[in-house]
């Protein structure tokens, strides 16, 4: 019998809905994983679910999460194991009901079972600031918030950010899909120009990356390709959320010239 | 790197700094739930308050926005050109800073 752990509930929210909540929440349970952790990652979005199909675990649910709040089955009835990953595991959504279903209250319980179980919980939100996300922060200790660099994305960001303070939650941000020849051009909001709108501790920067929807495609963790930038960027994010907080920051950046082609060439990472 | 630098001399500008005006505009206005011409309102009202004390340089007038944790500042920022005579006393402080929350 396992010893008892204490782990840590983790929120992955953004507000605005296709900045990369569910292919971010997906990376960095997948990285933690390889990294020796006990991870569940638990999609939240009642209805719309989708953690399923972007970790290629779609056809093997049989229970979900409403049915673990709704005390139809047993934590480990419904959470299903990464065959590739050890020590991965995955809540999913119940698809037919909506997000009423689920209160606050009822997800806090199961969340204090979950601490039980897992040393890493990601709750994977919503889009909205509504009763779905209120039910995927009720048992969060901490939050992530993704944002792309634009404008709609940040000031939705701003949002989740007063509401996550007015829970005591100061939440680490994550800027996703930087492309940095824009950037460069002045045709793009640098990651200092969102922090500096949005004055919340930096967790990590992630490019653009096509192997992102190549990935999902196929539903293979993105952080297992050694050629993905993306899925390099998110396997940093999970090692300073795990401890290393000194870890630096990598900018993404384009690198012109003879050695940038021969880095793409040779797939360096 | 130098498309950018040919965009700047030839008097367009970036499309980030664009964004990042505006997008500090609009959470100014999320934030106090106030709208543009609330805001342009209390503006004409404090250039009006000054201007009965100082000579201000109207067309460097800032209006910026901070925030922290617990604390939000709007700070007025104002260049004062002279000192009205009839009013005397002049202070030394540049600017005037009206706090919220």
């Amino acid at each position: 019998m396992r010893c008892k752990l204490e782990g840590r509930i983790i929120v992955i929210t953004s507000g605005k809905g296709g900045v990369g909540k569910t292919t971010a929440t997906a990376s960095i349970g997948a990285a933690l994983a390889l990294e020796g952790k006990r991870v569940a990652v638990i999609d939240m979005d009642i209805g719309l679910r989708n953690l399923d199909v972007v970790m290629g675990l779609e056809n093997r649910i049989v229970f979900n999460i409403v049915d673990v709040v709704n005390g139809k089955c047993k934590l480990s009835q419904a959470a299903i194991r990464d065959r590739r990953i050890e020590n991965l595991f995955l809540i999913p959504a119940s698809q037919s009901d909506n997000k009423d279903v689920l209160t606050p209250a009822g997800v806090e319980r199961v969340g204090k079972l979950l601490k039980k179980e897992f040393d890493y919980v990601l709750m994977d939100s919503p889009a909205g600031i509504e009763r779905g996300f209120e039910n995927a922060v009720a048992s969060a200790d901490e939050a992530v918030v993704i944002c792309t660099p634009d404008v709609s994305s940040v000031r939705d960001a701003d949002r989740v950010i007063g509401l996550l303070y007015a829970r005591s939650i100061t939440p680490k941000l994550v800027v996703n899909r930087i492309v940095p020849e824009m950037v460069a051009n002045g045709d793009m909001l640098s990651h200092e120009d969102v922090i500096d709108v949005l004055s919340v501790p930096l967790l990590g920067l992630v490019p653009m990356d096509q192997q992102v929807i190549i990935s999902s495609n196929v539903g293979l963790p993105l952080v297992m390709q050694s050629d993905s930038t993306a899925g390099q960027a998110f396997r940093r994010i999970a090692r300073r959320l795990n401890g290393e907080s000194d870890l630096p920051i990598q900018v993404p950046s384009h690198q012109k010239g003879v050695w940038g082609m021969l880095n793409r060439k040779f797939g360096k990472k | 790197m130098l498309n950018s630098l040919f965009k700047r001399f030839a008097g367009h500008t970036p499309g980030n700094e664009t964004a990042k005006k505006r997008l500090k505009f609009t959470l100014i206005c999320d934030q106090l739930e106030v709208n543009d011409s609330t805001l342009k309102n209390l503006q004409d009202d404090i250039i009006q308050v000054i201007s009965r004390y100082f000579e201000i340089d109207r067309e460097g007038l800032q209006l910026q926005f901070q925030r922290d944790k617990d604390l939000s500042t709007l700070a007025f920022n104002t260049p004062i050109l002279c000192v009205k005579k009839e009013l005397g006393r002049a202070v030394p402080d540049q600017g005037v800073k009206e706090r919220q929350r």
